[in-house]
């Protein structure tokens, strides 16, 4: 095919311009952040250190995190703060696999906010029986908290 | 070979020599339109006549680089598509149970979804596409594209089940109902893929022989529904659209705008014109021994632009073939309000074709096809018809200027199947060039005689039509005595 050349190259442009665009937001494969720290019962930060400047309180601001995929479904939270405090926390998307798995994630989910609200962070205590859910919670809250530049 | 003939006095609407107009109303006159209306050697421009007649519209030039623009785009949405889905990605979740199977039925789902817009487009009939490439063209390229985004799609089912079986430690077949029961828009994602493979698997080939045209066809047409089914749970499920408004928004108007060029080219104008030129058959008859050609009638054939060598798919609205289109060329130049086509009585069908009645109205969708003048490279021509190829030659010949010296071939297996011959010697001769009836079984007559009958063929533009087996033996042929590629045009006659 002749213009097979043309439509190979505007393949690969394709690919970089869309790799560009993504670049410099959530962490991915290609931003090079190695594979995840391993699993504890309090999680500590594994996301990029970015440390843009604060901006005075008083603006709301709120950022998704991560959806975090967690082995009985997919849990994004979405972060609200004013200048660097937590002010809510509340669920953007929650797929769960089985119905046990939602009414778990249900129960455990109000406790997990009031956890980060308390915490102003995400060293909080993870549920015994909601291990898996407490760490996507705390994983997709952090990534938030680095989006909007806080901790 | 049909000798002109007139069995009556005829007066008709487009020559200017008296008055009343061919309606209904006449009782029961037999009249043959050919030799009127089509004779070659009528020239509405010689300034014989009072008045001036009304002459079709020349069909609309093509534009190459469109077609160029359009694969360019192609290509940049695949690249696109496989970047969405790798920067969707972590490694995290690469690492997590299920998570390269995940990665992987993201990926296919993407780039199989992207692939079936393209093969949506790809018959989408858009006209400034279609000029350039031709109707044959995009469907070969539609048909051989198609294992690809169906391989994609299913392989994107069965990776995403294992996947999320893997992660939530399940049996597969639970996680099917999990899928179905617990998911949003999966419902309907999971109809549209046993549709997709029930219409994959029809149209294997040894399968699709089996089923009649038309059967083929209805179940094909469930495709539209199957990927607008299919829509709502790429939206609501992918990793790539979920929390980014902007890939969502473009996916969306991708789509859109794909559906709307469908409802616009492949149905909306084809209505649009059958309505407007409300054809009917108005004669039938025949031009050899299988061969027919059908004269129909139609109100504004002056603004129909269509180039010689073009053709239609026509469905004539009579019980029994109402629900079949199928194409032919249309073998001359309209001649406003008339236009003809001649077909030859190859199956049921064609044999149908030579006993539709006049006044039996026809739809029609077109006109369509690149195998027109415009393609031309150089000033000169040769031309080469098989069988019925010649109807498309026919009317190729009159877009041609005069003296160009065009040289035709015409191969058929005995001079009675030579139809139209005799048009043909006149159009020729007015543009001084030469025709060579090849005649004869195929043992008798060798195409590689070809360099003989035309020794300057490497400097023509070569146009080739017939049945497949035919064209493909001439264009290999015609290839290796040295034509250049983008001098060579064919159009295979299949249905």
């Amino acid at each position: 095919m002749r213009r097979a050349p043309a439509v190979v190259i505007a393949g690969a442009a394709g690919f970089a311009g869309i790799v560009a665009m993504h670049a410099g937001s959530a962490p991915s494969f290609l931003s090079g952040t190695g594979p995840p720290a391993p699993v504890s019962s309090s999680p500590t930060t594994t996301g990029p250190s970015t440390t843009p400047a604060v901006p005075p309180t008083g603006a709301a601001r709120t950022a998704l995190g991560t959806s975090e995929q967690y082995g009985y479904g997919v849990l994004a939270v979405k972060v609200t703060v004013r200048g660097s405090r937590i002010t809510d926390v509340s669920v953007a998307r929650l797929q769960t696999a089985e119905q046990y798995s939602q009414r778990l994630a249900q129960q455990v989910i109000p406790v997990l906010r009031n956890e980060v609200l308390s915490a102003q962070s995400t060293h909080i205590n993870g549920i015994s029986g909601a291990t898996y859910t407490s760490e996507a919670y705390a994983y997709s809250v952090q990534s938030a908290l680095d989006l909007l530049g806080v901790k | 070979m049909s000798a002109p003939r007139i069995e009556s006095v005829l007066l008709v609407k487009s020559l200017p020599v008296t008055g009343p107009i061919l309606e209904g109303r006449f009782r029961k006159v037999r009249i043959n339109m050919a030799s009127v209306t089509f004779d070659p050697t009528y020239a509405p421009h010689s300034g014989k006549h009072r008045r001036q007649s009304v002459i079709s519209r020349p069909g609309t030039a093509p534009r190459p680089v469109v077609a160029d623009v359009a694969m360019v785009l192609a290509g940049l949405g695949f690249g696109a598509c496989i970047a969405l889905a790798v920067t969707a990605e972590t490694w995290k979740q690469l690492a997590a149970r299920g998570g390269v199977a995940m990665f992987l039925g993201n990926l296919t789902g993407l780039s199989g979804t992207y692939l079936a817009l393209i093969m949506v487009l790809l018959v989408s009939r858009i006209p400034v596409v279609e000029r350039v490439l031709g109707q044959d063209k995009l469907l070969a390229a539609h048909r051989r594209l198609a294992p690809w985004p169906i391989s994609l799609i299913v392989a994107h089912a069965v990776l995403l089940t294992f996947a999320y079986a893997e992660a939530a430690q399940t049996g597969v077949w639970g996680q099917v109902g999990a899928f179905i029961s617990s998911y949003p828009d999966m419902l309907t994602a999971t109809i549209a893929l046993v549709v997709m493979v029930a219409i994959a698997v029809t149209s294997v080939y040894s399968i699709r022989r089996r089923l009649r045209r038309e059967t083929w066809w209805a179940v094909h047409l469930f495709m539209y529904l199957a990927l607008a089914l299919a829509f709502a749970h790429e939206i609501a499920l992918g990793p790539s659209f979920v929390g980014h408004p902007l890939t969502r928004f473009v996916w969306s108007v991708l789509w859109a705008s794909s559906a709307g060029l469908v409802l616009v080219y492949r149905f909306g104008l084809p209505l649009f014109r059958t309505l407007r030129h409300r054809l009917e058959v108005v004669e039938v008859h025949p031009e050899g021994p299988g061969t027919v050609s059908v004269v129909c009638r139609g109100r504004h054939l002056d603004r129909l632009a269509v180039a010689g060598g073009q053709f239609f798919e026509w469905r004539f609205l009579t019980k029994g073939m109402w629900w079949q289109a199928h194409p032919f060329s249309l073998s001359a130049r309209p001649r406003p309000p008339f236009l003809r086509l001649t077909v030859k009585g190859i199956g049921d069908y064609s044999s149908a074709v030579a006993r539709l009645r006049p006044g039996t109205r026809v739809a029609i969708e077109g006109p369509y096809g690149a195998f027109t003048t415009h393609a031309r490279r150089r000033s000169r021509v040769a031309l080469i018809a098989g069988g019925i190829g010649v109807t498309a030659i026919r009317s190729l010949l009159e877009d041609l200027p005069r003296d160009c010296d065009p040289v035709v071939i015409l191969r058929a297996s005995s001079a009675e199947e030579l139809a139209l011959a005799s048009e043909i010697a006149e159009l020729v001769r007015h543009r001084k060039g030469r025709v060579h009836e090849l005649v004869g079984s195929r043992s008798e007559v060798r195409i590689d005689r070809l360099s003989e009958l035309v020794p300057d063929l490497q400097n023509r533009d070569v146009y080739v039509s017939g049945p497949e087996g035919f064209v493909n033996r001439v264009v290999a042929t015609v290839l290796r005595l040295g034509v250049p590629k983008d001098s060579v045009h064919f159009e295979v006659y299949s249905l």
